[in-house]
């Protein structure tokens, strides 16, 4: 693992960065979850490669016994936690939409922070949570965007704000709920909106002054490769596509790998083609923003399936063959790996039950639909498998690179959907999608979803452990310790055991747990944080009422000292 | 007299419109299995004033709408909610 990336160190050994003793270079950031120092976290995703792994084994099975809180710290926040927090020398940066915070790691004691307000009227244009899954940390600055698209530079010894800008316009449907990244000196955002008839993008700009330096729309224009596969007209320009997980980074490619959302509208019918980048993962170049490869999972989504969820990049083993692959857990059901060089199919396998398509084809590499998806297109009410909120929704998985698996969550829900006879009429700033679309009952007794762990290249699971009580829409993390920490919307902060998936460990939180847990060591010692505060997904009603309350904290461990 | 007795039938049905655009995504279908707010079929039928203003200038999650909907509209949207969907 730590070898992964180790030409890119020497690619960024001789790139012109500025470096100090309290600033986090691009060397920092290659080397980050990349065998670089285990005292910070500095990267969404822990490293480039976004496979949330850390070598640390202090905490293993053995020892997880005696894992205790060492500090807790209110957010103030009834929106939800879905963060991943940064640290980088002693201190943990984190986010949430309503505020970004510095805290000391040895205390908990809160540094800075720094409100992020917004109209609340900008809430009417996020479709399904109000969030901020994070920030980045580049050269003595940490970078935050905000619910009404835009993004700040803050300097990090203050909160004391460097440079804003405006992405774009929220009365047109914009919003951002991702962390920035920093990428071969470029800083990237996506953005969100993709159920109100926006035109999907990603950005790159000047970290050290915010000059807007380039910016990749997902759907393609007149012109652009993959404009043939829009209707005649100016479908694009409302055709979705949004961007809103942080995307992960090759070096030794210096390739971005970004996922996009639906199509604007839902409805396909509206939009006749595969509507190239929508539901896909694109690659690019940080620089310049150019598309060197894409692929779509789901051609001419109609089902709000998207194709945000992360992008892991991690080297496996094929046939015999050390592959570059590119593994996605995609909210239309199946696992897929892609050669990351090329975009070329590796596998694809349904990892939960799926009714829409048999298969994605070997040879074309595209899904067979079945009738299911047939009748629905052509505007009878059906019932799809996995629901609109898909197999596994936003919250990350993990990979090991010494066992080969992956973990998350899965969600294992069915959608009673149905596209309306009448195209929506696009209003700026307005919802744009289509469809009416309900959740199928669930059998007494049958389960919300699972945690797993998985073989990227058949979905077979190793484990599976049904979440019956409620579903949880936490990320996860796993560890050279044996150990898979993720959370419960009960709010349970749960470590199982990677081998067996038995729960080790678990300490109640302050509220429910849908946010990203992170590893790293202070003073010789490993440390664990995760976000507590249910809400910020698009279903935490129907899931939780009456059963869990919100309200956002910090909760960090370690294990007890004599 | 019945809740439905009280609004014409086209306010309900106009109000039916703009519920299925502006609120069912997150208030559920037809007000049934609401995703991330309120059950709207719980609202109290006689606090209409209430619902005006929640509407009109938002409250805790939910956004204010005062600069979207008219007046008006906002009492189509009562006469859906009233009526427990016509």
């Amino acid at each position: 693992m730590g070898k992964l990336f180790a030409g890119a160190v020497l690619l960024a050994a001789v790139a012109a960065v500025v470096t100090s003793a309290h600033a986090q270079t691009q060397q920092d950031l290659l080397r980050d979850g990349n065998g670089g120092s285990t005292d910070n976290v500095l990267t969404y995703g822990m490293g480039y490669h976004q496979q949330r792994y850390s070598p640390l084994k202090q905490i293993d099975r053995k020892t997880i016994k005696r894992l205790v809180p060492v500090w807790n710290a209110s957010l103030a926040n009834e929106f939800g936690e879905q963060g991943q927090p940064l640290v980088y020398n002693g201190v943990l940066y984190t986010a949430n939409v309503k505020r970004v915070v510095a805290l000391d790691i040895a205390t908990g004691k809160q540094l800075w922070m720094v409100p992020l307000e917004w109209d609340p009227a900008v809430a009417r244009i996020v479709c399904c949570g109000l969030s901020n899954r994070g920030v980045a940390l580049y050269n003595g600055k940490v970078y935050v965007a905000s619910l009404d698209a835009q993004v700040r530079a803050l300097d990090a010894a203050t909160g004391k704000e460097v440079w804003k800008v405006k992405i774009a316009e929220w009365k047109e449907g914009y919003s951002v709920t991702s962390a920035p990244t920093i990428a071969n000196g470029v800083l990237m955002t996506g953005m969100t909106g993709g159920e109100y008839g926006v035109r999907g993008f990603v950005d790159g700009y000047d970290p050290e002054t915010g000059k807007h330096l380039w910016r990749r729309h997902t759907t393609a224009g007149p012109g652009e490769k993959g404009s043939d596969t829009w209707p005649k007209g100016d479908a694009y320009l409302r055709g979705g596509g949004s961007t809103w997980i942080t995307g992960s980074y090759d070096p030794e490619l210096d390739l971005v790998y970004w996922g996009t959302s639906n199509g604007g509208p839902w409805t396909a019918v509206a939009r006749p083609g595969d509507n190239l980048w929508i539901s896909s993962v694109i690659a690019f170049r940080p620089k310049t923003g150019e598309i060197v490869w894409g692929y779509q999972w789901t051609p001419a989504d109609t089902y709000d399936f998207d194709g945000n969820n992360e992008n892991v990049l991690a080297d496996i083993t094929v046939g015999g063959v050390k592959r570059k692959a590119l593994l996605h857990a995609d909210r239309n059901g199946f696992l897929y790996a892609l050669d990351r060089t090329n975009g070329k199919l590796i596998a694809a396998n349904p990892y939960v039950r799926v009714n829409w398509a048999e298969r994605i084809d070997p040879a074309s590499a595209r899904p067979v639909e079945t009738d299911v998806a047939k009748r629905l297109r052509a505007g009878e009410k059906v019932e799809v498998r996995p629901r609109w909120t898909g197999g596994k929704n936003w919250m990350p998985m993990a990979f090991n690179p010494e066992t080969g698996r992956l973990y998350f969550a899965m969600l294992d829900e069915a959608s009673v959907y149905q596209l309306n006879k009448e195209l929506p009429v696009y209003k700026a700033g307005e919802r744009y999608m289509g469809v009416e679309n309900t959740t199928a009952p669930r059998k007494a007794g049958e389960p919300w979803g699972y945690f797993g762990a998985l073989d990227p290249l058949t979905a077979k699971p190793k484990w599976k452990v049904p979440l019956v009580e409620l579903p949880s829409w936490s990320g996860m993390l796993v560890t050279a310790g044996g150990i898979v920490f993720s959370g419960k919307a009960s709010g349970e902060f749960v470590a199982l055991d990677e081998d067996s998936g038995d729960i080790l460990w678990q300490f109640k939180t302050g509220s429910g747990i849908n946010a990203q847990p992170i590893t790293y060591t202070y003073k010789g010692r490993q440390y664990v944080t995760v976000l507590s505060g249910l809400g910020g997904g698009t279903s935490s009603k129907r899931e939780t009422e009456g059963k869990v309350l919100p309200g956002g904290s910090v909760w960090t461990f370690a294990l007890m000292q004599d | 007299m019945s809740a439905q007795d009280k609004f014409e039938p086209s306010r309900i049905k106009d109000g039916a419109e703009m519920y299925a655009r502006h609120c069912a995504p997150c208030h559920g279908t037809r007000m049934a299995n609401p995703e991330g707010a309120a059950d709207l079929r719980k609202f109290p039928r006689d606090a209409h004033e209430r619902f005006v203003n929640t509407v009109t200038r938002g409250k805790n999650q939910m956004p204010p709408w005062g600069d979207l909907l008219k007046p008006e509209e906002i009492e189509s949207l009562w006469a859906y909610v009233a009526t427990g969907g016509g």
